[in-house]
C-alpha cells in the first residue's frame, strides 16, 4: 500500500519544514505550499489525502482556501486541519461551514498534529467517498 | 371744647328750655284764651328756638375746632411716634378712639417691619436662586455631553449647546417645542416617552446607540433619568448623550493590538516548540539536522526577543514612559557604526552597501541609542527587500537653511505599491506581496517613526517606485 500524500500550507518556512519532517518520519509523503493560491493549485494537481494549512497567509486565509477546495469536484470530503495563531478567535460555525475537520492553536505540538492526521485519515477511510451525481 | 365752655353752653340751653316750658305752660294753663292773647307767648317761643339754633351752631363750631385740635395732636403724636398728649388722653370721647388708633398703628407698623424683613429675605433668596441658575446653566452649557430636559408633555424644557449641535436645532427657538421636532427620526423621542409613561419612573436607563453626526456614524452612551419634584411628582426626563466613539476606537485598537501581538508571538514560539519536540523525540537523526534545528530555535528565539523589545519600546514611547537621554551627538558617527553592523548581512545577500556619508560633523541633540535603532531599522529593511545583486546607499547631509540634518537610505529593491504607502507606519503592517521576502513583525517602521517624530520632533522621509526601489530616511533639527 503506497504512502498517503499530505499537503502542508504555511508562509513560515520553518513551520513547513518541521511539520513535513514529522509526517515524513511517520511514513507520509508531503508536498508544501507557501500561500493559499499555491495550496489550492497543489491540492487540485495532486491526489492528497489530507491538508494541513495555516490560517493567516498572503493572498487568502486558510479558511478561504478550505472553502474553495471543498467546492471542487471530488474534494468535498477532503479532511483539512487548520493551524491558527489567533487562539480561540475563530467561530466554530465558521470553521464548520468551511469544512475544517480540526483546528489546532499555535504553538502546536508536532505529535498532536500527527495524532490528528492518523485519526482523520482513519475516519475518512470508514466513510465511503461521495459519488458525484 | 373746654369744660367751662360746655358749662356755659349747657346753662344757655337750660334757660331756653325753661322759657319754652314756661310759655307752653301758660298756653296750656289758659286753655281757651283767645288767639291774640297768645302772641307774646309765640314770640317768646320763637326767641327760645332761635337761641337753641344759635347755641347749636356755636356748639358745633366749638366742637369741630376741638376735634381739629385733637386730630392735630393725634397726628403729631403718631407722626413723632411719641406719647399721646394728656389732653387727648383725658378726652372721654376722643381718648379711647385715639388709643385704639394708636394700637392699630403700632400693630401695622410691626407688620410693615416684618413684611420689609420678609421682602429683603425674598430678594436675597431670589438673587441667590438667580446666581445658582446662572451657575447651573454655565455648567450645563460647559459640558461636552449633549443634554436635553423634557417636560411632562415631551416638550423641550432645557438643552445645552452640545445637544443643539448634535441634533442641529436652535436653542433660542426650540424651548417648549415637541422633542420629536429636535430628535428627528432617531428612536430617542420614543424612548423618552416610554420612560415617562413607564410604571416605575424612578428607573434610570442607560444603553449604547449609534447616531449620525456631521455625516459620520458615532457611538453614544445614552442615559435617561426621570426627574421627580419635592412632592414625588414627575417633572421631566433628563437625557444625556456621552460620545464614546473614541473609547470604542481605542478599545478596538487595543483588541487588534493584542490579537496582532499574540499572533506575532505565537509564530516564532511554534517553531521553537516544534523543533525542540523533534529534538527531544530523537527525530533529528544526524548532527547536521540537529545543528540546523538548534539554529532555527536560536533564530526564532532572537526573533521573539526583538519582537518583545519592539512592542515594549513602542508602548513606552506611546505612553510617555520611555527614558530619553538626549545630548549633543554626531549623526555621521552613529551612521558609520550602523553601517559596520549591517555590512555582514548585506555581504551575505550579495548586496552592495555604499557609504555616501560626507565627512562633516553634523551635531544633533538626540538619544544616541534610539537614533542608532532608527537608522539600523531603515538600513536592515533596505537590505531585506532588495534582491541579491542590488545596491543600498546610505547618505547624510545638512541643510543649514532649513536647520536640519537628513539621513537617507536608497535601495534598488522591490519598491512599495502605491496603495500600501499610507499604511507603511501602521503597527504590524506588512506589504502583502513582499511578506515572503523576509521575516518581520511590521513594527520596525512604526518604532522608527515614533523615535524620529515623537521623541526627536523630526520627520520621516519616504519615496518609492514599485519594482525600482525605495528611499527611506529622516530629518532631525540641527544643533546651532
Amino acid at each position: 500500500m503506497s504512502a498517503k500524500t499530505i499537503l502542508v500550507v504555511d508562509d513560515e518556512s520553518h513551520i513547513l519544514h518541521v511539520v513535513s519532517l514529522k509526517l515524513q518520519n511517520a511514513g507520509f509523503n508531503t508536498i508544501t505550499a507557501a500561500d493559499g493560491d499555491e495550496g489550492l493549485e497543489a491540492a487540485l494537481a495532486t491526489s492528497v489525502a489530507l491538508v494541513i494549512t495555516d490560517y493567516q497567509m498572503p493572498t487568502m486565509t486558510g479558511l478561504e482556501m478550505a472553502r474553495r477546495l471543498h467546492k471542487e469536484p471530488g474534494k468535498r470530503d477532503l479532511p483539512i486541519i487548520l493551524l491558527t495563531a489567533h487562539g480561540l478567535a475563530l467561530e466554530q460555525i465558521e470553521l464548520a461551514q468551511a469544512g475544517i475537520a480540526c483546528c489546532l492553536s499555535k504553538p502546536f505540538s508536532p505529535r498532536e498534529i500527527l495524532g490528528k492526521v492518523h485519526s482523520l485519515l482513519a475516519e475518512a477511510e470508514k466513510v465511503p467517498a461521495a459519488v458525484p451525481q | 371744647m373746654r369744660p367751662a365752655e360746655i358749662r356755659v353752653l349747657a346753662t344757655s340751653v337750660v334757660a331756653v328750655c325753661v322759657s319754652v316750658a314756661a310759655a307752653s305752660g301758660l298756653v296750656v294753663h289758659r286753655g281757651a284764651a283767645d288767639f291774640s292773647a297768645m302772641a307774646p307767648s309765640a314770640a317768646l317761643l320763637g326767641l327760645a328756638a332761635l337761641s337753641v339754633i344759635l347755641g347749636f351752631i356755636a356748639f358745633r363750631r366749638d366742637w369741630l375746632a376741638h376735634l381739629k385740635r385733637m386730630l392735630a395732636e393725634v397726628q403729631a403724636s403718631v407722626a413723632a411716634s411719641g406719647e399721646t398728649s394728656p389732653a387727648v388722653q383725658r378726652d372721654r370721647i376722643v381718648g379711647p378712639v385715639v388709643a385704639d388708633v394708636r394700637d392699630q398703628v403700632t400693630r401695622m407698623r410691626t407688620q410693615i417691619q416684618e413684611l420689609q424683613v420678609q421682602r429683603k429675605n425674598l430678594e436675597i433668596q431670589l438673587r441667590l436662586a438667580d446666581a445658582q441658575r446662572r451657575q447651573s446653566e454655565t455648567m450645563i452649557n460647559g459640558i461636552s455631553d449633549a443634554m436635553l430636559v423634557t417636560n411632562g408633555f415631551d416638550e423641550l424644557a432645557l438643552a445645552n449647546p452640545a445637544a443643539a449641535e448634535l441634533f442641529e436645532f436652535s436653542l433660542a427657538t426650540s424651548i417648549r417645542k415637541p422633542i420629536t421636532e429636535m430628535l428627528g427620526s432617531s428612536r430617542l423621542a420614543a424612548d423618552i416617552a416610554d420612560l415617562r409613561t413607564a410604571p416605575s419612573r424612578s428607573n434610570r436607563r442607560s444603553w449604547e446607540t449609534v447616531l449620525p453626526c456631521n455625516g459620520v456614524q458615532r457611538h453614544f452612551e445614552v442615559t435617561m433619568t426621570c426627574v421627580m419634584d419635592g412632592a414625588d411628582q414627575f417633572s421631566g426626563v433628563v437625557t444625556v448623550l456621552h460620545d464614546i466613539t473614541r473609547e470604542k476606537e481605542v478599545s478596538k485598537m487595543k483588541s487588534d493590538f493584542v490579537s496582532h501581538v499574540s499572533h506575532e508571538l505565537r509564530t516564532p514560539l511554534s517553531s521553537i516548540k516544534a523543533y525542540a519536540e523533534l529534538l527531544v523525540d530523537g527525530e533529528a537523526t544526524d548532527d547536521k539536522t540537529r545543528q540546523e534545528f538548534y539554529h532555527v530555535i536560536q533564530g526564532e528565539a532572537d526573533r521573539l526577543s526583538r519582537l518583545i523589545d519592539n512592542i515594549l519600546n513602542i508602548s513606552r514611547i506611546e505612553s510617555g514612559m520611555t527614558r530619553v537621554n538626549k545630548k549633543a551627538i554626531s549623526l555621521t558617527a552613529v551612521l558609520k557604526e550602523v553601517l559596520e553592523v549591517a555590512m555582514p548581512s548585506a555581504r551575505d545577500k550579495q548586496i552592495t552597501l555604499v557609504d555616501q556619508i560626507v565627512p562633516a560633523f553634523f551635531q544633533i541633540e538626540a538619544d544616541r541609542d534610539m537614533i542608532y535603532q532608527a537608522a539600523l531599522n531603515l538600513i536592515s529593511n533596505a537590505i531585506k527587500y532588495t534582491p541579491a545583486g542590488g545596491t543600498v546607499k546610505v547618505s547624510a547631509s545638512a541643510d543649514e537653511g532649513k536647520g536640519e540634518v537628513t539621513m537617507l537610505v536608497a535601495d534598488t529593491g522591490v519598491g512599495i505599491p502605491p496603495d500600501a504607502m499610507k499604511h507603511l507606519f501602521e503597527k504590524f503592517f506588512r506589504v502583502e506581496q513582499h511578506k515572503n521576502m523576509a521575516k518581520g513583525s511590521g513594527l520596525g517602521l512604526n518604532l522608527t517613526r515614533q523615535i524620529v517624530e515623537t521623541i526627536h520632533k523630526g520627520r520621516m522621509i519616504v519615496e518609492s517606485t514599485l519594482g525600482k526601489g525605495s528611499t527611506f530616511g529622516f530629518a532631525l533639527p540641527i544643533l546651532p
